[in-house]
C-alpha cells in the first residue's frame, strides 16, 4: 500500500502581522500535536519538504500587478511550491494521496492579482491543478472547497473551464467574508453548471454538512468523473474558530474525508489556532492515511452538544436536488448559448481586496467558440488605498484551446502592445504554448517570464 | 596518560596515549559473552609496566546494551503507556507487555482527562502477578507535564515496591511520543545488565588502584560518566561507529567537511563530518526497526567489505555480502574486493600470485579476462560506495525545514575531504577520493582509530528548554528541572537562552563537563506569540543548546 504523502510547511518566520490571524503561532499546536503523535515516523505516513514554485508556474494561473515580485513573496512561492511538491509525488504514483499543510493560504486569490484579499495573495490550488495539467496532462479535475468562506478566487479562476467542476460549502455569504457562493453563480456560459455553490446556514452541524456531501457532492463527483479530485482544505467550519459561526467537529472532518476520498488536499483557512487546527489537521491525515479515527477528538468534545435543525436538512435537500439539475443540463445549456452567441460573452465586476484596501473593476470577455474553451480578455483597473490606480490588460489562452482563437488572442495581444490602449501592463498567458509575457507601456518593454 | 577502549564485534582495541603521542596499543578478541573481562584484559596489557595512578581518564566504548538489544536478552519490562487522544492505541504496542490506561494531555501541559487510579491498580497487580520486576511508564505530552507520569510511579511504589521505574520524560522530552517510550521502554530493559557491568569494571579498576575518572562514550560521540550511565545505559548503544568517527576528527583536526568511511570485512561504515564535527541523525537512533530519542550519528552502512567475495557469472560480475575468510592475497579461499583492488592498481599485496589465479578463475566464470573483471568489480564497488555517500549528503541538504528562511536558502553539501579507517581502506580510498573529487587521508593510525575516538572524545550535553510565559513555567528535558518565570512579561528570548545555559551548567559540573561550557552552543531559539482576540497574552519558546561533541582540551593532535 503507498503512503499518503505529507507535506507540513508552517511558515513559522512569516506573518500579515503580529497578531493577525495569520500569524507565525498558527500551526504552532499543529507542529505539535503531529510531531508528539510521531505521524511522519509511520509507514502510512511520507514527509515531503516544499520548494520555491518559478514565477512560470504562478504565471500560468496570474496576472500579477504590477509584477510577480510584488505580489508573491518568498513565503508564497514556498507555499505554493509546496502544493507542487506533492502534485509531483502524486503523479509520479509515489503516494495514494497527499496532503499539503501549508501557509499562506490562497483560495480568494484570483486571476488577476493587485494584491492580498481574504489573506491570500496567489492561488496554491489553482497554481497546482495547471500545473499538473501542463506536465501530467491532467484534464478533468474536481475542485471541493471545504473552508468556511466561499472559494471565490478558485470559482473565478475556473468561472470559464468546463474541465474543472468547482463545488464549494461554505457559510453562506449574506453572513460571511466575502459575500458571495450564491446557488445562482454557475460559471460563464461555456462553463455553466461546473460551478456549484452551496451556501450553508450558521451554526450548520456534521450532520449537516455530511448530509449535503452524501445528497449533493458525491452524486456530482460521480457523474462528472474526474481524472482528479482536490480538497481547497479550510479548517474553520469548526465549532471554536473565531471568524465564522460554524459547528463542525474534527470528528466530522475526519469523515468528510474519508467519504471524499481526495487525491490531493491544499490547506486553506482555519483560526481557531490552538482548539480546532491540532485536531482537525490530525483527523484529515488519518482519514486519508486510513488509520482509524474513533480515538481522535477534542478535549471539550461532546457528540450531544450540536443538533441539526430538521429545517436546515429540508433546505439541503432543496439546494441538492437545485444544483444536480443545473449541473445535469449543463451541456444544453452551454450548446444554446453558444449557439445563440454573440461572438463574446462579456461582463463587468468589482472585486475589493479587504487586506490591502484595493477596489478593482473589470471587464471581462471570453470568445464563444464551438470547437474549444476559448481565451479570455480581461481589462482591470484597481484604485489602490492611497489613490492611485494601475490598469492591466490581460489575455488568457487556456491549455485546450484550438489554435484558431488561440492565433486570434496572440495576434489581439501584439495589436495591443503595438497600440498600448491606456493599460499600464499588457500580459500574455498562453497555457497551450507555456509562454508568458509581461509588456510594461511605460518603459515599452516586454519580458517573458521562466 | 588517557585511555581508550573500544570494543567491537570480533576485536578490542585498547590506545593509551601519553602527551598527546600514542605509546602503547593493545588489540584482544572480543568475548562477547564477557565484555567486561574482554576490556579488563586490554587494560592490563596497556598498563603493563605503568602506574595505574598516572591515567588521568579512561573512556570505554561498548557494545554492550547493543547487543542486549540486538539478541533481545534484556529484562524483562513492562510498558504503561497513557496515549490519550489521537491514534489507536493499537499503533502503541511496542512491547509484549504494554499496558494502555486513560487519560490526557494536551500540548500545552493541560490535563484534560485524569488517568483512574484503579485502572493504575489494576495494571501494576497484573505486571506484579506476572512477575515483571521493571516497568516503563510513558504519556503522550509528558514533555509539557509530567505529573501523569509522576502519579503512576507513586502508585507503583506503593503497590509494587519491588519494582523499578523508568519514567518517559526523565530519558528524553522533545516531541514524538512514541520515540520516548521506545527509549523509556529499552532504557529498562538494559538497566540490569548494563549495572552489573558497572559494577564489575567499577570494582576491579578500584582493585588496580585506578581513580580517574571513567567515561563511557555514547551514540552521539560524546562522553558521560560510567556512574551516570547507569541511569540511561542505553544512550550506550552503536558507540562503535561514534568512536570511529570520533577517530577520525581526533586524526584530521580540521574544520571541513568530510567522509569518514570505515572499511570493515564485510561491511562499510560512512558518517559526515560537518565543519569537523559529526553529524547526527535527525531520527535519533533506530534499534530493532523502532526510533528513539537516542542521539546518534548519521550513519549508512553498506553490506561490502574488503572481504567481501566476487564472482562471475556468465558475463556479469557480482560483489556478494558474503565472506569465506580473509582475501585471497592473505591466503583466503575465494577472490574477494581486496584482490580485486590490488590486482586492478597493480599493488604486490600478500601473495599476489595466489590472488591473481582467484581473479583469474573468477573471471573465466564471467566470460572475462582478469584485467576488465578486476575493473569491473572496481567500477561495481565503487559505484555503490558513492551513491551511498551522495544519498547521504542529499539527505542532509533536505532535512526537515519549517521556516521560509530555510527553504529559500537551502544548503549544499561540499566535500573537501574523504577519511579511510578499517583493514581495506588503504585499497579502496584513494579510488573512492578520485570518483568524488576530493583528497583523501588513510593515517598511519588508522587502524587504532576507534580507540584513539574514544580516548580523546569530550563529554556531550543536549539541554532542551520549553518555556510558556502565559503559564509561567519552563521545563528541562533533564532530571526533572523545571521551574517557574516570575516576571512573564520580561522574559524574552534572552532569558529563555539564560535560563537554559544555567540548567546546562547545573548539569556539566556533574558530569566533568564544566570546562566545555565556553563552548555551548544554542542549536535552537524559536518564540511565537500566543494571540487571543487581538491581543498577546503570553509567549511560548523552545531553546535548545549543547556542548557538541568534541576532543577533550588536553588532546593536540598526532604526527601524521
Amino acid at each position: 500500500m503507498k503512503p499518503t504523502g505529507l507535506l507540513f510547511f508552517p511558515a513559522f518566520d512569516w506573518a500579515i502581522s503580529p497578531s493577525h490571524p495569520e500569524r507565525e503561532e498558527r500551526l504552532l499546536y499543529t507542529r505539535d500535536q503531529i510531531f508528539e503523535e510521531g505521524i511522519m515516523d509511520l509507514p502510512q505516513v511520507r514527509e515531503y519538504q516544499p520548494r520555491l514554485a518559478e514565477a512560470r508556474d504562478i504565471a500560468r494561473v496570474h496576472f500579477c500587478v504590477p509584477s510577480i515580485k510584488d505580489i508573491a513573496s518568498e513565503a508564497h512561492l514556498v507555499a505554493a511550491g509546496g502544493s507542487l511538491v506533492m502534485a509531483d509525488a502524486f503523479a509520479a504514483g509515489e503516494i495514494k494521496n497527499g496532503f499539503a499543510i501549508i501557509r499562506p493560504p490562497g483560495h480568494h486569490a484570483m486571476t488577476v492579482a493587485h494584491g492580498n484579499r481574504g489573506f491570500c495573495n496567489i492561488n496554491n490550488e489553482a497554481i497546482m491543478i495547471e500545473y499538473l495539467r501542463r506536465k501530467y496532462g491532467y484534464r478533468r479535475i474536481a475542485i471541493v472547497d471545504t473552508d468556511v468562506h466561499h472559494g471565490d478566487g478558485t470559482q473565478e479562476i475556473y468561472y470559464h473551464d468546463p474541465d474543472v467542476l468547482f463545488i464549494s460549502f461554505h457559510q453562506d455569504g449574506r453572513t460571511l467574508y466575502p459575500g458571495s457562493g450564491f446557488v445562482e453563480e454557475m460559471g460563464a456560459p461555456p462553463a455553466v453548471g461546473t460551478t456549484i455553490n452551496i451556501p450553508l446556514a450558521p451554526y450548520t452541524t456534521d450532520e449537516g454538512i455530511l448530509y449535503v456531501l452524501d445528497r449533493l457532492i458525491l452524486p456530482l463527483l460521480e457523474e462528472f468523473k474526474p481524472e482528479l479530485v482536490v480538497n481547497s482544505a479550510g479548517q474553520d467550519n469548526h465549532y471554536s474558530d473565531p471568524l465564522a459561526n460554524m459547528r463542525f467537529t474534527a470528528t466530522g472532518y475526519a469523515e468528510l474525508n474519508r467519504r471524499l476520498a481526495p487525491d490531493l488536499a491544499v490547506l486553506e483557512g482555519g483560526y481557531s489556532v490552538e482548539t480546532a487546527l491540532p485536531y482537525i489537521n490530525l483527523a484529515l491525515i488519518m482519514a486519508m492515511a486510513g488509520i482509524d479515527s474513533s480515538n481522535m477528538r477534542e478535549p471539550d468534545y461532546d457528540p450531544a452538544a450540536f443538533k441539526e435543525d430538521p429545517g436546515n436538512l429540508a433546505r439541503l435537500d432543496r439546494i441538492a436536488a437545485l444544483q444536480l439539475e443545473n449541473f445535469r443540463r449543463r451541456e444544453d445549456e452551454r450548446a444554446a448559448a453558444i449557439k445563440k452567441g454573440p461572438p463574446f460573452y462579456s461582463t463587468t465586476r468589482q472585486i475589493y481586496y479587504d487586506t490591502d484596501h484595493i477596489r478593482e473593476s473589470q471587464q471581462i470577455k471570453q470568445r464563444l467558440c464551438p470547437n474549444c474553451c476559448s481565451y479570455r480578455v480581461i481589462a482591470s483597473a484597481a484604485v489602490h488605498a492611497y489613490g492611485q490606480i494601475s490598469r492591466a490588460l490581460c489575455f488568457s489562452i487556456p491549455l485546450y484551446c484550438c489554435s484558431a482563437c488561440r492565433e486570434e488572442a496572440r495576434d489581439a495581444y501584439r495589436q495591443a502592445v503595438q497600440e498600448g490602449g491606456g493599460a499600464d501592463y499588457i500580459y500574455l498567458q498562453d497555457r497551450a504554448a507555456d509562454d508568458y509575457r509581461r509588456f510594461d507601456s511605460r518603459g515599452d518593454t516586454e519580458e517573458t517570464i521562466n | 596518560m588517557h585511555i581508550g577502549i573500544d570494543v567491537g564485534g570480533t576485536s578490542t582495541d585498547g590506545v593509551l596515549l601519553h602527551r598527546g603521542e600514542l605509546v602503547q596499543s593493545v588489540k584482544k578478541p572480543s568475548r562477547q559473552e564477557d565484555l567486561a573481562e574482554t576490556i579488563l584484559a586490554v587494560l592490563d596489557g596497556l598498563l603493563e609496566g605503568r602506574d595505574a595512578g598516572a591515567v588521568r581518564r579512561l573512556v570505554i566504548s561498548t557494545t554492550l546494551v547493543t547487543n542486549l538489544l540486538a539478541t533481545q536478552k534484556g529484562a524483562r519490562t513492562a510498558l504503561i503507556l497513557v496515549p490519550g487522544r489521537g491514534l489507536p492505541f493499537d499503533f502503541y504496542r511496542i512491547a509484549p507487555d504494554t499496558y494502555f490506561l486513560k487519560g490526557n494531555i494536551d500540548f500545552r501541559g493541560k490535563v484534560t482527562e485524569p488517568v483512574e487510579e484503579a485502572e493504575i491498580e489494576r495494571a501494576v497487580a497484573d505486571i506484579r502477578a506476572r512477575g515483571i520486576g521493571r516497568i516503563a511508564v510513558a504519556a503522550k505530552f509528558s514533555n509539557r507535564n509530567r505529573t501523569v507520569e509522576q502519579e503512576i510511579a507513586r502508585a507503583i511504589k506503593r503497590l509494587y515496591p519491588e519494582a523499578t521505574v523508568v519514567l518517559g520524560s526523565e530519558t528524553a522530552n522533545r516531541l514524538n511520543f512514541p520515540r520516548r517510550a521506545v527509549t523509556a521502554y529499552y532504557s529498562a530493559v538494559t538497566a540490569p545488565e548494563w549495572n552489573g557491568f558497572a559494577d564489575r569494571i567499577e570494582e576491579a579498576l578500584h582493585r588496580r588502584g585506578l581513580k580517574a575518572p571513567v567515561d563511557i562514550l555514547k551514540a552521539d560521540g560524546g562522553t558521560m560518566p560510567l556512574v551516570l550511565s547507569r541511569e540511561n545505559p542505553v544512550e550506550t548503544v552503536f558507540s562503535g561507529p561514534a568512536a570511529s568517527a570520533m577517530g577520525a576528527v581526533a586524526l584530521s583536526r580540521r574544520k571541513e567537511n568530510a567522509v569518514v568511511i570505515d572499511i570493515g570485512g564485510t561491511t562499510s561504515d560512512i558518517a559526515l563530518l560537518i565543519d569537523g564535527e559529526p553529524l547526527h541523525a535527525s531520527g535519533g537512533a533506530l534499534i530493532n526497526g523502532r526510533l528513539t530519542h537516542i542521539n546518534a550519528l548519521a550513519l549508512r552502512s553498506l553490506a561490502l567489505g574488503g572481504d567481501s567475495a566476487v564472482k562471475g557469472e556468465s558475463g556479469r560480475v557480482e560483489i556478494t555480502a558474503e565472506r569465506f575468510g580473509p582475501a585471497a592475497c592473505f591466503g583466503g579461499p575465494v577472490a574477494t574486493v581486496s584482490d580485486a583492488f590490488a590486482c586492478h592498481r597493480g599493488l604486490k599485496l600478500g601473495e599476489a600470485e595466489r590472488a591473481r589465479e582467484k581473479i583469474a578463475a573468477a573471471a573465466a566464470a564471467a566470460g572475462l579476462e582478469p584485467g576488465p573483471f578486476a575493473a569491473a568489480v572496481v567500477e561495481q564497488a565503487l559505484e555503490r560506495l558513492g551513491a551511498l555517500i551522495q544519498g547521504m549528503f542529499r539527505e542532509w541538504e533536505n532535512e526537515p525545514a519549517y521556516k521560509v528562511w530555510e527553504i529559500v536558502h537551502r544548503r549544499r553539501f561540499r566535500l573537501d575531504r574523504l577519511y579511510g579507517i578499517g583493514g581495506a581502506a588503504e585499497l579502496i580510498v584513494p579510488l573512492l577520493a578520485d570518483r568524488l573529487g576530493v583528497p583523501y587521508l588513510v593515517h598511519r593510525l588508522a587502524p587504532v582509530a576507534n580507540a584513539l575516538g574514544a580516548a580523546v572524545a569530550r563529554p556531550t550535553l543536549a539541554v532542551s528548554l520549553y518555556a510558556d510565559t502565559q503559564q509561567k513555567r519552563y521545563l528541562v528535558d533533564r532530571e526533572g528541572i523545571e521551574g517557574s518565570i516570575d516576571n512573564p512579561e520580561g522574559f524574552r528570548l534572552e532569558e529563555a537562552r539564560k535560563t537554559a545555559a544555567q540548567c546546562l551548567a547545573r548539569l556539566a559540573a556533574a558530569r566533568g563537563a564544566a570546562q566545555y561550557l565556553n563552548d555551548t552552543r544554542v542549536i535552537l531559539a524559536e518564540q511565537f506569540n500566543m494571540i487571543r482576540g487581538f491581543s498577546r497574552v503570553g509567549k511560548i519558546f523552545r531553546v535548545d543548546v549543547q556542548i557538541a561533541p568534541g576532543l577533550i582540551d588536553e588532546f593536540e593532535g598526532v604526527a601524521d
